[in-house]
């Protein structure tokens, strides 16, 4: 006891600073009241906001364009997959809150994707690393800079012999540059490129192709390009319908797309190209068969079809999807223009490479540029233990993962948002990515950090990229305002093109039953690099609508045969490995093909990322590639309750999702019922006032992407519920995307329908509130009053639309989080027990409005747009004022494809839609 | 009079009942009530059950609503459905003490107090739910129309208010109503009364009563008054929780027949549950020659004929929701049978529909238990009709996509559970209080008895 005593009082005097001792044993009473006196008169002083010792610049001489109270929008580029996604970013006195796409940059056009979108959170991510860590303890970065000179001191003697880089291949002329400063300062050096999981380069301009032929290629959404893809293919489509046949295991956004969709596994898929190249060249098929119909098609449609395919399907695919394009007469063929260092002349090699100079002792010391290569080891887990053999190894990046708690040092880099950078789009246009913010932690820079390597001492990332970029003040600052470098002006030279293709070799001939795993990243989670954004996690998958957690997609085939429900775990085995998860039943599934997704099954990395799901990477094959065999899958009787936000796909043969033909597009059957032209003896249910909001949702456009949720959701100030929360149906999405399936099960026609709050103009809601705290604006808005809800619930339950969500419980972030910086200052934080709701983002509308006020005018089209309009790739929502005929929502709601919603029940909501057109080949409509 | 010459048999009131002995015998009950192991059994389990909701609704306003197993698409579940049956169990009360007393049916005389305590008890619980629902129960008060420095009135197009408005003035008729009725029974235990301080209580709670002509006169007066108010009341306060769910436009919610409907179910209820208590009760307290076999007789009849009206309306939701064509309506009433929540749909029509048919038989209403057996399954069904009605509605309403379940959560039951310790510790301290059965109306239909008994002599002679 008395040493349990002396301990504790031995750690009470370290945890408190000298003079904070409770009760110092030589204090008389006298003293004490003349330190009381003198701590009560001195606390207001040291109470007072002091300045720091440097000298700083009072607010009142502001920086230039900033009003307090105002945002300020700053220009930038995200990296993805090494390439650059141009971004504005919207910054509330100094704090990014949130991301919209760049319209001057070519490969955003003013879009962005939910992964982008959800970027900014992690800025503020409280797992982010706060210190350099060295053997799992924290230290200092100037403990860092020691030990790291003495190793430099050696590696200079050497010539860098035994030093290895690890990096992700980039389009950033500044990394290239000082990574090649690093190799010519230790010639004996090495640099290793570990890819990522893009498997899609072939650059393509879709605005002007009659009819696209994807296998396997989800060109609309994994793509650096995606986001321009899909503004042109859906502006194409509303011009006058294009067509689109897709063949894939299992179903993507393109898929959804397609006017005919065909569930083939890779084999399936590799065959289907032979068939189609040979067809093409020598005969011209007859019958309604999915590679009839594409032959015909192709053929006819000439230089304005075109043929893409997934890079995974190995290089002899692409060979024939290039012969394919030659054949119809595709001229130039595409080409890989993508500016990516992955064929750097003075790159090592990849990650096969990496292991066997280590494991011959040729590396001894490391260096992995945020890079998990712990966690997406295919096939096995040999680099903890490789890892542990080196002399020295340091992890750069911004959590403490796998990796990092694997390598001897874990040291912080700065988020995107916080540090300088320069990268390219995929056509090549290079982008100035500037901070939005000074870094929140103590953390340094990836630039700086690389370029401290051969030098010792980094110098600040923005010189850095200041001295690639030579380049007159005037030019600078006009290149940051605009997000992109000039062509003309842009004379620092990309790297050299890749001349080989990448991908897994094809796959061995299949038996014909013989199943086959297919594995692909998460679609939100990547490779796991997202595992610990709230936000994606919860975002849920757009066709199996899982949430927090993953599962094998099998065909409701497969599973028939195997006896298997949702939920069920089985175990598949290939060769040595085995891998136990749970089994999704997904339709459009390809029959023999069993899909994995990697993202999940993380062990360190943050507490979100932590435990959800299933790792697969482990039953990946060890070369990398995406397909494997799968010898056996059998039932273990275990079961798991998935979360899924939606449980029914079948529209109940219920007039919800329209679906009309393209040759009935212009003339399609009217609806009787059109709230347009109802009349009534009731008087109006609200006065008119100056604007009449409205929201048109061109279900032809929308691919079900999903970047609209996590703009609501960050422009929002939307909570992340938890898995649990989500389980019991509680996700408090303010937009989601409803996904319906109809006809065939195995190769269905997949349905898209975003649903926002419809801002009924005859609003059951408002009826049935008995405090009036959901009241209608004269402009149409059906308006949520947070302060004067007691959370009856009766709303919710009288909106058909089941548009709303409430807070069951307290479901804000910690007081002490800095989660809280993240939030939009404009929107309420909502409280437990009150009833929220899309507002059609009231806030925008507001401050619209507070500038046209200003300037005596009203407010302008465009100038005005929702967060989830704003961020749309394909421009499927659009909203707007429905008294200007001239406005694109009066425009959209006068077209023939317009309906509403559940209209019978004279809602007369004020978000309409126009009916998903499909444009199947006349021949295989039924005779 | 009912107990003229068409009555049958079975007489409602036991051999040798006069009025001094009914005065000495029920004046005597709740002293007694402190002596029998019994009461203090019963007592110490409804206290524990009134814990069990103290602690529920503790961890209720400590983590939101979010403990009980509600999500979006059912957003309303146990609070409500709990509401709706402990506001119908009410009704019979009232029924009883008002309905059959403008209509002379002086059977009620025996069981009226019983059951309107039972009715104030009930409608106690019922209170207590739609409070507790709340999101933010601090705020409740903003329903009612109190002069707020905002300006902020109710919404008062929303059936919540109305909802508000009705069950407030039930309460508060209910309780005069009963309370009224105490006051003679009070002087009379004020008069009984061994020790200064129940003579100082009772005194208290009778007024000043001394048993004046005037104060009969009166007495007798305001007394069909306030039963003349509490009629209307019968209908109206299940009408406008009807209301509540017939206003709103969700399938299997929005229908004309609920009003009637709902009054009905709530008289069966309400019925049932007299029965419930009253057969224990009157068996433990050797009540058999003030309440009479009759009185379960006629009670069980009154619960028959309520059951077919419900069951009527049943017919109706169905037949409707086919006849009006309409696919949502169609698909609820469907689903009600053949869905996720099929067997509450099932067990609802069982309980309410096939059980209450036993009551035809003599034998079936002679026996206590056999009638005891069937109150329960009546409630159990009332309940069921309840859950089917708020739940199943909302499980699944227009669009597929935003179906999804509702589970009940341990706070869901035990909150549940709470309720009914609430309402038997309201009724075992009422037990052992006040009178159980109205001394001065059931020594009015004693001398009315004998008068008539000794009329019918002189007639045969």
């Amino acid at each position: 006891m008395q040493s349990a005593d002396q301990h504790l009082r031995a750690r009470l005097a370290d945890e408190f600073p000298a003079g904070a001792h409770a009760w110092p044993p030589d204090l008389s009473r006298r003293h004490f009241l003349e330190l009381m006196g003198a701590s009560l008169a001195l606390a207001g002083v040291a109470g007072c906001y002091r300045p720091p010792r440097e000298d700083i610049v009072p607010y009142g001489d502001t920086p230039e364009a900033l009003v307090p109270g105002n945002p300020l929008t700053y220009a930038t580029a995200m990296p993805w997959h090494g390439f650059a996604r141009g971004i504005l970013v919207r910054a509330h006195e100094g704090r990014p809150i949130k991301i919209e796409g760049n319209p001057a940059h070519p490969d955003s056009l003013g879009a962005t994707d939910a992964i982008t979108q959800a970027a900014v959170l992690g800025l503020y991510d409280p797992d982010r690393s706060t210190t350099p860590v060295h053997q799992r303890v924290p230290v200092s970065w100037a403990d860092f800079d020691a030990a790291w000179r003495n190793q430099r001191a050696r590696f200079d003697t050497l010539g860098g012999d035994g030093f290895a880089l690890l990096t992700e291949p980039t389009t950033s002329p500044t990394q290239l540059r000082l990574v090649h400063a690093l190799l010519d300062h230790w010639p004996h050096a090495r640099w290793y490129q570990a890819p990522t999981l893009l498997a899609h380069e072939v650059e393509a301009d879709l605005s002007r192709a009659d009819v696209i032929l994807a296998i396997d290629d989800d060109i609309l959404v994994q793509h650096p390009g995606s986001l321009r893809h899909a503004r042109h293919f859906a502006a194409r489509r509303r011009e006058s319908p294009n067509r689109l046949y897709v063949a894939e295991p299992s179903p993507t956004v393109t898929g959804s797309m397609a006017d005919r969709r065909l569930p083939a596994t890779p084999a399936e898929c590799r065959a289907l190209l032979e068939t189609i190249a040979s067809q093409l060249e020598h005969e011209t098929p007859s019958g309604g068969g999915f590679v009839a119909q594409v032959t015909r098609d192709l053929r006819e449609a000439g230089p304005r079809g075109r043929c893409f395919v997934g890079a995974h399907l190995g290089p002899q695919a692409q060979k024939l999807a290039d012969r394919i394009n030659r054949l119809i007469g595709v001229t130039p063929p595409p080409t890989h223009r993508h500016p990516r260092s992955d064929n750097d002349p003075r790159a090592t090699g990849d990650l096969t490479t990496l292991a066997a100079d280590i494991d011959n002792q040729r590396v001894h010391t490391l260096v992995v540029l945020d890079r998990n290569i712990v966690y997406t080891e295919a096939g096995g887990r040999t680099w903890p233990d490789r890892i542990g053999r080196l002399a020295s190894s340091i992890h750069l990046g911004a959590y403490h993962d796998e990796t990092g708690q694997a390598c001897q040092w874990h040291l912080p880099t700065s988020h995107f948002l916080e540090s300088w950078n320069d990268l390219r789009s995929s056509d090549g246009t290079a982008t100035i990515a500037q901070p939005a913010s000074t870094p929140r932690l103590n953390t340094r820079a990836p630039l700086t950090l690389l370029d401290q390597l051969a030098r010792g001492s980094g110098r600040s990332d923005y010189a850095l990229v200041r001295e690639t970029w030579d380049a007159p003040p005037d030019d600078w600052s006009e290149w940051l305002r605009r997000g992109t470098v000039p062509r003309a002006q842009d004379n620092v030279r990309p790297p050299a093109p890749p001349s080989l293709r990448r991908g897994a070799p094809p796959a061995p001939p299949l038996a014909g039953d013989a199943l086959v795993a297919v594995f692909r990243p998460d679609r939100y989670l990547d490779d796991g690099r997202w595992a610990n954004n709230g936000w994606l996690q919860e975002l849920p998958d757009p066709f199996s609508r899982l949430a927090w957690g993953n599962a094998a997609w099998i065909s409701s085939a497969l599973a028939r045969k195997h006896g298997l429900n949702a939920g069920d775990h089985v175990v598949l085995t290939c060769e040595d490995r085995t891998l136990e998860i749970p089994v999704w039943i997904q339709p459009g599934q390809a029959g023999s093909a069993v899909t994995l997704h990697f993202g999940y099954g993380r062990r360190a990395g943050g507490h979100i990322a932590q435990g959800v799901g299933v790792n697969v990477f482990p039953f990946q094959p060890p070369s990398g590639a995406t397909e494997c065999v799968i010898h056996d899958l059998r039932s273990t009787g275990r079961h798991t309750d998935l979360i899924s936000t939606q449980g029914h796909f079948d529209m109940a043969q219920r007039d919800l999702v329209r679906v009309v033909p393209a040759a009935e597009a212009d003339h399609p059957p009217t609806d009787a019922l059109s709230p347009q032209e109802r009349s009534t003896l009731f008087p109006a249910a609200f006065p008119e006032g100056e604007y009449a909001w409205a929201m048109a949702i061109d279900l032809r456009s929308c691919m079900g992407c999903q970047a609209c949720v996590i703009a609501c959701q960050a422009e929002n100030n939307i909570p992340v519920v938890g898995a649990a929360q989500v389980a019991r149906g509680r996700e408090m999405h303010w937009i989601r995307i409803d996904r319906y399936y109809t006809g065939d099960e195995t190769s269905p026609l997949m349905l898209h329908q975003p649903v926002p709050c419809m801002h009924c103009e005859n609003a059951p809601c408002e009826l049935v509130c008995p405090v009036g705290a959901t009241v209608h604006s004269s402009e149409g808005l059906n308006d949520m009053v947070y302060n004067r809800c007691i959370g009856t619930r009766y709303c919710s339950n009288n909106c058909p639309y089941k548009v709303r969500r409430f807070n069951f419980l307290n479901f804000r972030v910690d007081d002490d989080s800095p989660l809280n910086e993240r939030h939009n200052p404009r929107v309420t934080v909502r409280e437990r027990g009150v009833m929220e709701k899309c507002t059609y983002c009231v806030q925008r509308i507001n401050a619209a409005r507070i500038v046209a006020r200003r300037e005596d005018r009203r407010i302008r089209e465009n100038e005005l747009r929702t967060a989830c309009q704003q961020v749309c790739p394909t421009e499927a929502i659009v909203f707007g004022d429905k008294n200007d005929p001239a406005s694109a929502v009066s425009r959209r709601r006068a077209h023939p494809l317009n309906y509403a919603l559940l209209t019978e029940l004279n809602t007369q909501p004020r978000t309409t839609y126009l009916a998903r057109v499909t444009n199947r080949a006349p021949e295989d409509a039924p005779a | 009079m009912t107990t003229g010459k068409d009555a049958p048999t079975e007489p409602l009131l036991g051999a040798g009942v006069t009025p001094q002995t009914l005065t000495q015998e029920v004046s005597a009950m709740p002293g007694a009530f402190g002596r029998r192991r019994g009461w203090l059994f019963g007592f110490g389990i409804a206290f524990v059950l009134l814990m069990v909701l103290f602690g529920s609704v503790a961890w209720l306003f400590t983590r939101g609503i979010g403990v009980w197993g509600l999500n979006m698409p059912v957003a309303w579940g146990f609070a409500i459905t709990n509401f709706v049956w402990w506001i119908g169990i009410g009704h019979a009360g009232t029924f009883i003490s008002a309905v059959l007393l403008l209509l002379h049916q002086s059977w009620r005389t025996s069981i009226n107090r019983f059951a309107e305590a039972m009715t104030l008890f009930a409608v106690a619980c019922a209170g207590l739910f739609p409070l507790l629902h709340l999101g933010r129960p601090q705020f409740f008060y903003w329903l009612l129309p109190y002069p707020d420095t905002m300006g902020l009135w109710p919404q008062f197009r929303s059936p919540l208010v109305w909802d508000m408005f009705a069950v407030g003035t039930y309460a508060t008729v209910s309780l005069l109503f009963w309370y009224l009725g105490l006051v003679p029974d009070l002087a009379t235990m004020r008069d009984r009364a061994v020790t200064l301080g129940k003579r100082r209580l009772y005194g208290l709670m009778a007024l000043g009563w001394r048993g004046d002509l005037r104060h009969w006169h009166h007495h007798e007066r305001l007394y069909l008054i306030m039963a003349a108010l509490a009629t209307p009341l019968v209908v109206s306060v299940h009408s406008i929780v009807g209301m509540d769910f017939a206003v709103a436009n969700l399938p299997g919610w929005h229908s004309t027949i609920f009003p009637p409907y709902f009054v009905a179910g709530a008289v069966f209820s309400g019925f049932a549950m007299v029965l419930t208590l009253v057969i224990p009760v009157r068996a433990a307290c050797g009540l058999h020659h003030l309440i009479t076999a009759r009185h379960l007789d006629l009670m069980a009849k009154v619960m028959l004929a309520t059951g077919w009206m419900v069951t009527y309306g049943y017919f109706t939701e169905f037949f409707t929701a086919w006849q009006s064509g309409d696919e949502f309506e169609r698909y609820v009433a469907i689903n009600r049978l053949t869905g996720p929540y099929a067997l509450a749909g099932w067990g609802m029509l069982t309980c309410n529909v096939i059980v209450p048919q036993l009551v035809w038989f003599r034998r079936v209403r002679a026996s206590p238990v056999a009638l005891f057996a069937v109150s329960i399954l009546v409630n159990l069904g009332m309940w069921l009709e309840r859950y089917v009605i708020v739940i199943t509605s909302l499980h699944r309403d227009f669009l597929p996509s935003s179906w999804g379940l509702f589970q009940a959560t341990f706070w869901d039951w035990s909150t549940l559970l709470g309720s009914f310790g609430l309402f038997l510790s309201l009724l075992f301290v009422f037990l052992r209080l006040l009178p159980a059965i109205s001394m001065a109306e059931m020594r009015n239909f004693v001398v009315k008895a004998e008068t008539a008994a000794a009329k019918t002599k002189g007639h045969d002679e």
